[in-house]
């Protein structure tokens, strides 16, 4: 009988110990955790919060097309960058942003490679100084980074690199945010392919009509071949994308919306 | 003297354990062929996905029964599904396995085909030619779904092509029909004897359809307007129980139709990838299996082309200063 209530004590003390620590220690209990909060937070201070949204499908159909969305705008708090990662691809980075205006949400959708099954991760710095935390762990029989783009295979791409597709659709929910989508043919090589150098856009810019930047964009090689791009946005009629790969080459598009 | 240990005993107890299993009463499939129709037998797949616990024997296979021999219409996942069906047929008739169609290029109902390799193994041309360039993947993809139930599996390339209309078997008359709304190359094979249609993956029925392959969702509903046409008693699909009162093609037909009717409606109002995964799905699908899981699969495979329609090309811009 004692022994029973020291037990129920002991598990009442360790369910205590574990709610403290909930906010800073993995919800996802990554073995690159430790390791990756120092590469990209550094000391900063951080919490895990489940208002930092990551969505993703629960297991990759396509391990180099997994759609990923993240978005900070539940923190209703200023954000000053989100850095997009995956624990267990070999180069972890995936994208940072950079929101730099209201009209466009703290948030974007894009497609992912995947090397296994990984948690996939959002930090968000707000204006309190908090890095805040969301991820979700994606199932993955895996290579997506090792296989050669599909444009490897077919010179398309060679005559098309930086064409682009766009639109500005119109709120799908009444009061909701507008969205643009952008598409842009790029192979995206991660250089992990033997004989295949890396070649991917590493910089882009989201700019209003006037070119009042909304957005700054880092990009890594995990971005899927012909990314696909999508921001929300408030009282935009016309945005331009500009983007830069590491070989230099820029591209731009200017999309108007429906009414315009 | 002493005595030692022999050494094959010495052998025995080294063996891992899963070897036990596999030698013991594990990874048994459970086979158990029905009588549908004169002469026509059934050994009726979960209606699941791929999995550990099922060893990927998800799959309807069929098989005739006739003087001059056994017709088998699709082999099943693994090199033990194909010896266990092989035993299990042996226990309803003592003829031999003389035909094995493989309706087509997907694992599941071609994998079991090396233990078959004393029958003549037929397939679509373009089937042939997916097995050949494709098997060894898909094979390897399911060895990291369903785990050691694929021990031993190879692919078993089917010999003969499948270019004549008219099959005449032992006395059964079977039309073959070749579709391609599936995978591009997909067999269907109608016994004009019996009345029974043996439809491939191109119908499914009370379980969610698949579309890692398709062409389209338009060319597979032209697959249906025509299945619907034939004059057939009894359905059975790929995937999922029999259909003796017409309802499997027109529940697939409404699938497609409803499928490709929310990509299209979602690449239009301009939602990503993971909206349209959690879309509802619709009630008149709720007792269909695996709906949230093939939605999310066909999204992946599918939504893509509907993207691209929905966007429109864009002038290029002059290029800004950094």
């Amino acid at each position: 009988m004692e022994k029973c209530a020291k037990g129920l004590l002991l598990a009442t003390l360790l369910m205590c110990a574990t709610a403290n620590a909930a906010a800073t220690e993995d919800p996802l209990g990554s073995p690159m955790w430790d390791y990756l909060r120092t590469r990209f937070l550094g000391d900063d201070r951080y919490r895990f919060d489940d208002r930092v949204r990551v969505e993703l499908p629960p297991f990759a159909e396509d391990p180099t097309q997994v759609p990923v969305t993240v978005d900070a705008s539940a923190l209703a708090q200023p954000v000053s960058r989100i850095i997009l990662w995956a624990d267990l691809n070999p180069i972890q980075h995936i994208a940072t942003l950079h929101p730099l205006d209201d009209r466009v949400a703290p948030s974007l959708s894009l497609r992912i490679k995947v090397q296994q099954a990984t948690a996939v991760r959002a930090a968000v710095l707000a204006a309190d100084g908090v890095w805040y935390l969301g991820g979700r762990f994606i199932d993955a029989a895996g290579g997506g980074c090792t296989a050669p783009s599909l444009a490897v295979a077919d010179p398309y791409w060679e005559s098309h690199l930086g064409e682009m597709q766009a639109r500005l659709f119109s709120p799908y929910q009444p009061q909701g945010p507008g969205r643009a989508r952008f598409r842009i043919i790029h192979p995206m090589d991660t250089g992990l392919v033997d004989g295949i150098p890396e070649f991917y856009i590493e910089q882009a810019r989201l700019e209003d009509a006037n070119g009042t930047p909304l957005m700054r964009l880092e990009l890594s090689p995990p971005v899927s071949e012909n990314p696909m791009l999508s921001f929300d946005t408030r009282g935009v009629d016309a945005l331009r994308l500009w983007l830069r790969d590491n070989n230099g080459n820029s591209f731009a598009a200017r999309v108007n919306g429906e009414g315009g | 003297m002493r005595l030692r240990p022999p050494g094959w005993l010495l052998c025995l107890l080294l063996l891992p354990w899963p070897l036990w299993q596999a030698h013991g009463s594990g990874f048994d499939y459970g086979l158990e062929p029905r009588l549908v129709a004169p002469d026509t037998w059934l050994v009726e797949g979960r209606r699941e996905a791929f999995s550990r616990d099922n060893g990927g024997h998800i799959v309807n296979v069929a098989f005739i029964v006739t003087d001059a021999g056994v017709l088998l219409f699709d082999t099943g996942p693994s090199r033990r599904f194909g010896e266990q069906l092989r035993t299990a047929i042996a226990r309803v008739t003592d003829r031999p396995v003389v035909h094995v169609f493989n309706s087509h290029a997907h694992p599941d109902h071609f994998l079991g085909n090396q233990a078959f390799a004393d029958a003549s193994i037929w397939a679509l041309p373009d089937t042939r030619e997916q097995i050949a360039r494709d098997g060894d993947g898909l094979a390897e993809n399911l060895y990291g779904l369903v785990g050691d139930w694929m021990r031993g599996t190879e692919v078993r390339q089917p010999d003969r092509s499948l270019d004549q209309a008219l099959f005449e078997f032992g006395g059964h008359r079977l039309r073959l029909l070749a579709f391609g709304g599936h995978t591009g190359a997909d067999l269907a094979l109608l016994d004009e004897t019996t009345g029974v249609l043996l439809a491939g993956d191109l119908v499914f029925y009370q379980r969610a359809l698949t579309t890692p392959q398709t062409p389209g969702l338009d060319v597979w509903r032209q697959d249906l307007e025509r299945l619907a046409a034939l004059d057939y008693r009894l359905l059975v699909p790929g995937h999922g129980p029999l259909d003796r009162e017409g309802r499997a093609v027109p529940q697939t037909d409404t699938y497609l139709d409803w499928l490709d009717g929310l990509l299209s409606a979602s690449a239009e109002a301009g939602l990503t990838m993971n909206e349209v995964m959690q879309t509802p799905l619709d009630p008149r699908f709720a007792d269909i299996a695996l709906g949230r899981y093939e939605l999310q699969r066909s999204v992946s495979h599918l939504y893509p082309r509907y993207e691209q329609r929905a966007l429109e090309p864009v002038q290029k811009a002059s290029p800004a200063p950094e």
